[in-house]
């Protein structure tokens, strides 16, 4: 296909790329490209310079910190995330879900930052992040900025981000003694489209302490229950109330209806998936 | 920094050969093999990122070029099909194709080849579920996977041989 007229331009650090991004109207940052290619072939979004961000050493890096937390890249690529020792030690769930992104290919190119920023309500990091309470970290050229994960995602391919910011890494906080997180999609085929997904994340002492629970595909952007998790705090990691609290996802949901499920189909399996998701979370915790 | 700028100039090597090219940004790199160097063996089957046709190994890693701009392979080492085959010998994966019938019309088989490769590359020794999460991204519109598949596990190391043969059982079943 032959995309409109572009400018293209490699910066050689994050500052350079946040003066060419704050100082031209029409750029874009370019990431892994496998989102943004297509939007330029279908020329849906006018974008003037292409400033490529993908090989910048700055926002390649995943380190662990003393106290357990994880900082990821903007532009670490699924693939590197799922071959990362540190990701696969104390965040193995960020690694086994990067695993599951669509095929090979889109995994050697697509980036963290990427499926974040472009908040396509089927991607598969959103809600991962949204229940592990992750910080999105921004520069601008006037310094940085940070947001939690649950308000970065602003609507469908809507963010936080203002012009000329960039994403430049993600915080994940270490899950705690006697804590798991737990991710389940219903999808259309093995690793591919899906119709509702749910990532929980819990720490059990005796009783759930703490519990988060996200659901994606029911809105536009990944929402927290809170319902659901209210039920779940201070009570015991049982099956019978674990499902009972995913019960509560009733009318408060509205999901869209397309043709791989209707609005009622997605909220009740919801609950299917909201159950299996906490479960795996009180499991992965209990193993621990 | 690259310059910005609507035009490039980019240096590539692709199966060994060094090219020197002014390129649009906007053209894909999949249009810079095919229309600019000539090199049609990469097919374009969906140009929407879907069908893995357009598969090639860029820098160690495989991408499916529909899906890169021509500027952004500045500086890449490239492998495609045609550089599989040594001197018109097809190779030890191209030849199992052959042998197994993993093509028919053969629009998908440089992509599925290339995957393949990169696949065997980082997993010599593949299972049968790891060789079709292997090549998901590669879409088939005639074999039904099952030769392709086999044909891969032909050339496979290890017991490669003995679970083409378990496919076929699993076939006759
Ligand atoms: C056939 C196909 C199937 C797919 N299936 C799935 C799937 O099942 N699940 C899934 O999760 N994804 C899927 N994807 C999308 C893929 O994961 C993309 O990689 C991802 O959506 C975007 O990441 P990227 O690095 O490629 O970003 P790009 O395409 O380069 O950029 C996407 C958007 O984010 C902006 N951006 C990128 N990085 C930054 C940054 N650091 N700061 C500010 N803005 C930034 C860009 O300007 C652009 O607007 C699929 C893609 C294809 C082609
Ligand atoms: S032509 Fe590139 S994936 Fe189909
Ligand atoms: S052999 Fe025809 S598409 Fe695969």
């Amino acid at each position: 296909m032959l995309l409109k007229s572009v400018n293209y331009v490699r910066p050689e650090s994050v500052t350079e790329a946040l003066d060419i991004l704050s100082s031209n109207e029409g750029a874009a940052p370019l990431a892994g490209g496998q989102s943004l290619t297509n939007v330029l072939k279908h020329r849906v979004a006018s974008v003037d310079l292409l400033v490529d961000i993908s090989a910048l050493g700055e926002l390649r890096t995943i380190t662990r910190a003393g106290d357990g937390s994880l900082e990821v890249g903007a532009c670490v690529t699924y693939d590197e995330i799922d071959h990362s020792p540190d990701v696969r030690a104390g965040h193995a769930i960020l690694a086994r879900e990067s695993s599951h992104i669509e095929d090979q290919q889109i995994r050697n190119r697509g980036t963290i930052g990427g499926n974040c920023c472009l908040s396509d309500p089927t991607n598969n990091l959103p809600p991962l992040l949204v229940a592990l309470d992750a910080t999105m970290n921004i520069r601008a050229v006037g310094g940085t900025r940070h947001v939690a994960a649950e308000d970065f995602f602003k609507g469908y391919f809507l963010t936080a981000l203002e012009p000329g910011e960039l994403l430049v890494s993600i915080t994940i906080p270490p899950i705690p003694v006697g804590g798991g997180a737990g991710y389940v999609s219903l999808s259309v085929a093995t690793d591919s489209k899906t119709i509702v997904r749910a990532a929980a994340r819990v720490r059990v002492d005796g009783v759930i302490e703490e519990v988060r629970v996200v659901l994606a595909r029911v809105a536009s952007v990944p929402i927290r229950h809170h319902a659901m998790e209210e039920a779940l705090r201070g009570v015991a990691p049982t099956a019978e109330l674990v499902r009972a609290a995913a019960e509560l996802i009733g009318s408060d949901v509205e999901p869209i209806a397309d043709g791989h499920g209707s609005s009622d189909y997605r909220r009740k399996m919801a609950r299917v998936v909201a159950r299996r998701a906490v479960l795996a979370a009180i499991e992965e915790g209990g193993r621990k | 920094m690259t310059e910005q700028g609507t035009t490039h100039v980019i240096e590539v090597t692709i199966n060994g050969r060094l090219y020197s090219r002014t390129v649009e940004a906007r053209q894909l790199l999949v249009h810079f093999l095919r229309d600019t160097l000539d090199l049609t063996g990469t097919h374009i089957g969906c140009d929407t990122g879907s069908c893995g046709a357009c598969s090639i190994i860029l820098n160690g890693k495989l991408v499916k070029s529909c899906m890169m701009l021509a500027p952004q392979a500045d500086g890449a080492v490239i492998e495609t099909v045609e550089g599989l085959a040594n001197d018109g010998e097809l190779n030890p994966l191209q030849e199992s194709f052959s042998r197994n019938h993993g093509l028919q019309c053969g629009y998908c088989t440089p992509g599925m080849l290339m995957a393949g490769t990169y696949l065997l590359r980082e997993n010599p020794n593949p299972t049968e579920e790891e060789i079709r999460r292997g090549i998901k991204g590669n879409i088939c519109r005639c074999t039904g996977y099952v030769n392709i598949v086999r044909s891969i596990m032909d050339v496979a190391g290890g017991h490669g041989a003995e679970q083409a043969d378990g496919i076929v059982g699993e076939e006759q079943r």
